[in-house]
């Protein structure tokens, strides 16, 4: 049996091996370069995926415009992207060569909260502006930094209306039963949740941790049918809650509510889940029925969805609209500061206090930005109906999940 | 009662854990071959069983019989041309070779699939059993019988026919079979073929129980390479054992440490068996 030790090890180094792969183009005088590590291939491609999307249409709508104004000359915006192959120390590295060999301008960070820390200390090292359009967890953003800025506010702003909403409007709604992705955001929010349960009265009834890669959930749904919850939350991407949907379908499991964060504000997690979806809810960051009236280079939130949507052939969610974000915010600040000069524009994003598509934006001391209300989605007919806030209010809240 | 449906869980998992690694576990004891392509072969039968059944409403069920002579050819030919050029050389030169075709065929399908997970939904779905207390789901009962029953004829088919036969004579001893008069380099194509076909067939079982996606080909390596080594390799009873063994082991080590240490509990169990019991839990007797 020591060739299958030898053959482990190789194969752990040949997964290990493979390098950067960079792509992007020429570097010009009038070109603002913005770098962005995404984990383009690997486990969550999808969700890289969905972040060039916006990135690129945010790219694409300023330089139709003309570029962005700095001073008294436009320049035109090009994103260098370096697949870091959903390896989080690969992401760490790939933000260190945008910034030094590929000598990009400023930086968005590499997806979720996790790699996103961990690139953060080498933007901070270069006082490289960096904006974080995928990372909501308090931890990312309580080292201290000054060039770090996120458009997710922190996981509680998401569960305490979800819990507030349950409370009012599903009095019998006691036990809860709670499952998370053992990883950083997903096991974060479980734990806002378990608060924001306990904080109104109710029961947390069961609390486990799956790891990462789960395919089969049936040990822990059973438990979970045995507490007879009335709330089932469940945390993971798209991949996990789909699979874990269909287990608890299996299994016969049915409750008032069930919510799951992140996947069903996708149409993905619709597509593969079908009838199944039915009444989950969840809650994100933006919903595309929010009218805001914004200063950016896309104005309304009705405009993005329709330049989204011609590109795309398909309604925006919160994700891509997030990195689309990113890029109104960093061109604002670069509009006033008048110059790319890193700290001058630092200095923008940190005093800035405007409305965008997106929906006000503000950060706060750390750098998360603070000016969002989180809406609560849920699926009903098969689409994303906004039941909260009040403000872009589609529809109310339904209770029974099969 | 709670036990009763973790242990009827277990079980309906470990058939299908046995479904995916028989094939494995073919190819490395006769061929001494470390399949890494084995995973890729079950998501493409996985593609397979998806697009027929999304364009023309082909079951699932009846895509197992297109799959499994489409997979065996491909199996067939891949040996033929290309890894019995290198069957002599050391174990790590055919596991690079197939990881390199593994790396092939994985960013095909990531380039002519994408990465999205996708879901093959049955309409009406099959629903559920309830025997008592314990519940079942009818697609993973009935995957898990057919699992049971292609293990099964590939038990049967290695101990009773000729050409089987020829492949356990191969497996026991290459020059003494060779002088036999048995065609050495056609008995891996054949071996090779029906470790594809175990692949591809159990591909269009898994696609009714788990989402498709190129990404999910590791996966079903890992569990395979682990289940090999627990049931011993090269036995058809060994993987069908190692697999019933992992279904059990995840399920229960669920309910009593948590589910993040499922897969702990698995790897443990590995690195046990390896020390107490390194030819695995069947040894290498029954080389069928």
């Amino acid at each position: 049996m020591k060739t299958s030790l030898l053959v482990s090890a190789m194969m752990a180094g040949l997964v290990g091996l493979g390098g950067l792969a960079v792509t992007g183009t020429a570097m010009g005088q009038d070109v603002i370069r913005v770098g962005a590590p995404l984990p383009l291939t690997g486990p969550l491609a999808p969700d890289a995926a969905k972040q060039q999307q916006g990135y690129n249409l945010w790219a694409e709508t300023a330089n139709a415009a003309g570029g962005i104004k700095v001073g008294n000359k436009r320049m035109k915006v090009e994103i260098v992207y370096v697949d870091y192959q959903s390896n989080t120390p690969r992401a760490v590295q790939a933000a260190e060569r945008l910034i030094t060999q590929d000598k990009v301008d400023f930086l968005f960070s590499p997806f979720g909260s996790g790699a996103t820390k961990a690139a953060s200390s080498v933007s901070e090292k270069y006082e490289m502006p960096t904006i974080a359009a995928t990372a909501s967890s308090e931890q990312v953003y309580d080292q201290g930094y000054k060039y770090l800025f996120g458009t997710f506010t922190p996981n509680q702003t998401l569960t305490e209306p979800l819990a507030d909403m349950v409370k009012k409007q599903a009095a019998g709604v006691q036990r809860v039963a709670i499952l998370a992705r053992n990883d950083l955001f997903p096991l974060a929010i479980a734990q806002e949740m378990e608060k924001s349960a306990k904080k109104r009265g109710m029961n947390v009834v069961f609390f486990d941790k799956y790891a990462i890669g789960t395919l089969d959930h049936s040990a822990a749904l059973a438990q979970v049918k045995a507490q007879a919850p009335h709330w089932i939350f469940a945390t993971g991407y798209i991949n996990d809650l789909a699979i874990m949907k269909k287990q608890m379908a299996d299994l016969k499991i049915e409750a008032p509510v069930v919510t799951m964060i992140t996947a069903p504000a996708f149409k993905e997690f619709i597509d593969a889940t079908g009838k199944g979806s039915e009444n989950i809810t969840t809650a994100a960051w933006w919903h595309p029925a929010a009218r805001y009236k914004g200063k950016d280079l896309f104005g309304t939130t009705e405009n993005y969805n329709k330049l989204f949507a011609a590109k795309y052939k398909i309604e925006p969610d919160y994700s891509p609209a997030s990195a689309s974000a990113a890029g109104a915010i960093l061109q604002m600040a670069i509009e006033r500061a008048g110059t790319i000069d890193r700290k001058k524009v630092r200095d923008e994003l940190a005093k800035m206090d405007d409305m965008t598509f997106w929906g006000p934006v503000k950060f706060g001391p750390t750098g998360q930005i603070t000016s969002l209300e989180p809406p609560v989605i849920q699926i009903q007919g098969g689409k994303h109906i906004a039941i909260y806030p009040p403000a872009i209010r589609q529809g109310e809240l339904r209770l029974g999940v099969k | 009662m709670l036990w009763l449906q973790i242990l009827a869980n277990g079980l309906v998992l470990g058939g299908l854990y046995a479904c995916i690694a028989a094939g494995f576990s073919l190819v490395w004891g006769v061929l001494n071959v470390i399949n890494i392509l084995h995973g890729s072969f079950i998501v493409l039968g996985g593609y397979l069983a998806f697009y027929l059944h999304m364009h023309f409403g082909v079951h699932p069920f009846v895509s197992i019989l297109l799959a499994a002579p489409l997979f065996f050819a491909l199996g067939y030919a891949l040996q033929r041309s290309m890894i019995n050029r290198m069957i002599a050389a050391p174990v790590l030169l055919t596991l690079t070779l197939t990881f390199g075709l593994d790396l092939m065929l994985s960013n095909a399908m990531l380039t002519a699939f994408t990465a999205d997970f996708r879901k093959l939904i049955l309409d009406p779905p099959l629903g559920i059993v309830s025997l008592g207390p314990v519940v079942l789901p009818v697609d993973r009962l009935l995957a898990m019988v057919l699992a049971l029953a292609l293990t099964g004829l590939l038990y049967l088919l290695l101990s009773r026919s000729r050409i089987g036969r020829a492949i356990v004579a191969v497996r026991m001893d290459r020059e003494a079979a060779s002088l036999m008069g048995v065609d050495v380099k056609g008995v891996y194509a054949i071996t090779f073929g029906l470790g594809a076909l175990m692949a591809g067939a159990s591909g269009p079982l898994l696609a009714m129980i788990f989402p498709i996606s190129p990404l999910t080909g590791p996966v079903y390596l890992g569990k395979a390479f682990v289940i090999c080594v627990l049931g011993g390799l090269g036995s058809v009873p060994g993987a069908m054992i190692g697999g019933l063994a992992l279904g059990l082991v995840e399920s229960f080590g669920a309910l009593w440490f948590g589910s993040e240490h499922a897969t702990t509990l698995s790897f443990v169990l590995l690195i046990v068996v390896l020390l107490v019991r390194p030819e695995g839990l069947l040894g290498r007797k029954g080389y069928a």
